[in-house]
């Protein structure tokens, strides 16, 4: 591998951000490389932006990705990942993103208005090299629950083969971490199966 | 384990038994991950009242001989300094004492971005700024030894990015040596009769420190020794320029990373850099190194002829907080090679993608009572004609700068109700505002007591609103005096009997989940002279929902879509803002966001039209 794989993880306070970063992290050391996480929180608690980063090497990196330098980011919400992606997206970032979007204050009362979503994809593609917009909502609908979002994202991120992490290590460390097991299981493997879908669909 | 953690178990490895301490970000998780190990070490560990009390508890405990760790994030420094600067002469006797300083440049969550080195210069106490998770553990008992055989408070300089990411790190043996026994106190902790004989001391144990400072292992260089570029580097910065030189793949460069800032290994630096062509300071915050060397090479014989550059010179920004890109940007400028971009088409995508972007405001939780004060201070604040002043403090609370500016002040802990002494005596220059300060439960105990009893004894005309939620909520629930709930051995200290114990003119216990009955309690309070106190009942929603409480029992928040009178009014969610409610745009009617939302029915008072109710169940 090359000298550091840089992930971004983006999203709002209580989509289960930081311990997403912390699997990942978790899966760089069982394949003995060195992880370092950045977590930056401003207001998390109170629905602010979270933004995890996550640079897997063979040495200690500082804890954050450089300007354009993102090789893969993971955007559990749609405006964070753009968020995200204008300020460390370059020519070869990999964005694997959820189009389920979490109002910000101002938009929930219509103070201001939410991004068009389509807009945004075609924004990150602009500025990434590839783009993989995920639909979780059916698959969360018939797991129960919309707080395994970030297993179905990690089974994605799994699924996408972009990391030099290991799809059957992360998919053990989510069962481990993450409970309930069953469902967090259910949505990794969801993530992976539709990720793996659409590639698919890229190769025809 | 993150920075912080990396602290707290090298202070254990150290063998620590004392740890004190005031929560405050980014340095909070030091002593929250002492805590969690306390009693199975045999550590002492408390939550001080403030920073200064901490260390001075601290240093109470090193006197007698227990090591002992202090903890806590800059700006507690200014509060503890005073104490400080005594301590620095006295001495901290055979125990050990290191004082963590947790800065946090760009204040991502302080209300400025200081350097707080300038500390150990003015103290002229040793200092210390590990670059890595593995040397912030590694440097810990180092710390305590050195503070130990010179009897001086040490102090070990962190920052955001040191403390609140994390890596992976090699642990050490713990030193489970017990105690010398019997704990006995070192004479002369007092530096009178000549405190400048004590200040020649000090001075000595600088030189001698000096000294050791020039091999310490952990000062780094690598690089060849004749270079055209040098830089010179400390704390997690090491790691930036590390970085930086690889993207702008600089040859001929050396770097220099310094662990040891005060005092400076000056014959470490002049040897690495009289051999350099240029030199570049990467330091956090203030040009604290770069300002140190450019004056000591005025001296002839430093033997230094190189160019300096840094925050100074201009290539590094002298304000906000250092990345890899402003590194790299730096390297450039020295070296001349033309900055690295992307090509122009790129850029005007980002540009366009950065347009569709909107901000996530900061605001109060679904249902928190601050808001429900805030609202209510508004209402006086109009009824008053807009003559009302709120001098605010630090806390949750502090967002109150956020909601419809109702807060107009707001600087360190306690300064509210201290600045509205002031405000409180200028009714005599024509001043026609009544004065509110506003503090916290916590903020109370931490600073506001004083001006309390000046506004008492000086008949300032002002007042004074606890929202008193019962814990220090900002920085993740730590119990302080003042909570309902309290550990076995400690004794709770009520905020009402301090404050009836200072006699001042009113004295009025509220309920901040009213609002109604909280503007009226305002507003007939604020118009009686003297000093007025008010005590408001508040709610942490958050920390609420931590102990298990659960709102699914109470009646759902409903709106009355006939009643409500939709666009023409938006009082609810443009005013009172409350996340729990969102708007439909569609329907032109609020709706209650039942996941959000806790239920506590302010919402209904804030409605003119009453469209807002509760479900029948």
């Amino acid at each position: 591998m090359k000298h550091v794989f840089n992930v971004l993880v983006a999203g709002v306070g209580g989509q289960g951000n930081l311990v997403c970063g912390r699997i990942l992290a978790e899966g760089a050391v069982r394949k003995n490389l060195r992880p370092v996480v950045g977590d930056t929180f401003g207001a998390s608690r109170r629905g602010g932006g979270v933004l995890t980063h996550l640079r897997i090497g063979e040495s200690d990196w500082g804890p954050l990705v450089p300007r354009n330098q993102a090789d893969l980011i993971l955007g559990l919400e749609p405006l964070e990942t753009l968020r995200a992606a204008v300020k460390f997206a370059g020519h070869r970032t990999v964005v694997i993103f959820s189009e389920l979007k979490v109002d910000t204050p101002g938009s929930l009362v219509g103070n201001t208005s939410y991004p068009d979503v389509d807009r945004m994809t075609e924004a990150l593609e602009s500025i990434s090299d590839v783009v993989y917009r995920l639909d979780p909502k059916e698959s969360l609908e018939k797991i129960g629950t919309n707080r395994v979002l970030n297993s179905y994202m990690i089974g994605a991120l799994a699924g996408s083969g972009k990391t030099p992490l290991d799809s059957s290590e992360l998919r053990v460390l989510v069962g481990e971490t993450l409970k309930p097991k069953k469902t967090n299981i259910a949505a990794f493997d969801a993530g992976l199966k539709r990720i793996s879908g659409l590639m698919i669909g890229e190769n025809v | 384990m993150s920075g912080n953690e990396a602290f707290a178990r090298g202070a254990i490895e150290a063998g620590i038994r004392f740890c004190s301490s005031y929560p405050g970000t980014p340095s909070t998780e030091i002593a929250t991950a002492i805590m969690k190990e306390a009693e199975r070490r045999g550590i002492y560990a408390e939550w001080s009242v403030n920073e200064k009390v901490a260390l001075e508890a601290a240093a109470g405990a090193s006197w007698a001989g227990v090591p002992a760790i202090c903890p806590m994030k800059s700006l507690g420094l200014n509060v503890a300094s005073d104490f400080l600067l005594n301590l620095n002469l006295s001495g901290t006797g055979n125990g050990g004492l290191v004082i963590i300083i947790c800065d946090d440049p760009r204040g991502h969550s302080s209300s400025n971005e200081q350097d707080s080195r300038f500390y150990a210069k003015a103290a002229s106490i040793p200092l210390l700024e590990p670059s890595s998770y593995q040397e912030a553990k590694d440097i810990m008992p180092l710390a305590i030894e050195l503070s130990r055989r010179h009897e001086l408070p040490v102090i070990v300089r962190s920052t955001t990015r040191l403390g609140h990411s994390r890596g992976l790190v090699e642990l050490g043996e713990i030193d489970e040596r017990p105690l010398e026994k019997p704990l006995r106190l070192v004479g002369n902790l007092f530096n009178i009769p000549d405190p400048h004989l004590r200040h020649r001391d000090l001075l000595e144990k600088v030189d001698k420190i000096a000294e050791e400072f020039e091999t310490h292992p952990f000062n780094h260089f690598q690089g060849p020794e004749e270079s055209v570029l040098l830089t010179v580097s400390t704390g997690i910065c090491q790691r930036y320029v590390d970085e930086a030189l690889e993207i702008v793949s600089a040859k001929n460069a050396a770097r220099l990373g310094l662990i040891t800032t005060f005092p400076i290994p000056i014959g470490l630096i002049s040897r690495t850099a009289s051999k350099a062509r240029d030199v570049l300071f990467v330091e956090e915050t203030d040009p604290y190194l770069e300002n140190e060397i450019r004056a000591l090479s005025t001296i002839e014989e430093f033997g230094i002829s190189a160019r300096f550059h840094g925050k100074l010179s201009g290539v590094v920004p002298s304000y906000g907080e250092m990345n890899v890109d402003k590194a790299v940007a730096a390297i450039e400028s020295v070296l001349g090679i033309q900055p690295r971009t992307l090509d122009e088409a790129y850029e005007s995508e980002v540009e366009k993608a950065r347009k569709l972007l909107i901000p996530r405001a900061l605001t109060f939780c679904a249902g928190c009572t601050h808001r429900n004060a805030y609202w209510a201070i508004q209402k006086v604040r109009e009824s008053l004609g807009g003559n009302l002043i709120v001098a605010g403090d630090i806390g949750c609370y502090s967002l109150g700068a956020f909601y419809n500016e109702s807060m107009n002040t707001m600087q360190a802990m306690g300064s509210g109700i201290g600045a509205a002494n002031g405000l409180g005596q200028l009714e005599r220059f024509g001043f026609a505002s009544k004065v509110i300060a506003v503090a916290g439960d916590s903020t109370f105990f931490h600073a506001c007591i004083p001006a309390l009893v000046n506004a008492k004894h000086k008949k300032a005309n002002l007042t004074f609103l606890v929202l008193d939620n019962s814990t220090t909520a900002m920085t993740g629930f730590q119990k302080h005096p003042g909570s309902a709930e309290q550990n076995l051995d400690h004794q709770r200290v009520s905020i009402e009997r301090i404050v009836r114990a200072v006699e001042p003119d009113t004295v009025l216990v509220g309920d901040a989940r009213r609002i109604p009955s909280t503007v009226s309690l305002i507003e007939d309070t604020v118009n009686k002279p003297g000093l007025n106190v008010i005590i408001l009942d508040s709610i942490c929603r958050l920390e609420e929902q931590k102990s298990g409480w659960i709102y699914k029992d109470l009646p759902k928040i409903m709106i009355d879509p006939d009643v409500c009178l939709g666009e023409d009014c938006r009082i609810c969610v443009s005013e009172f803002n409350c996340i729990g409610l969102g708007w439909d745009s569609q329907s032109g009617r609020p709706f209650a966001l039942d996941h959000i939302c806790t239920r506590c029915g302010a919402c209904i008072s804030v409605c003119p039209e009453k469209a807002i109710r509760r479900k029948r169940k």
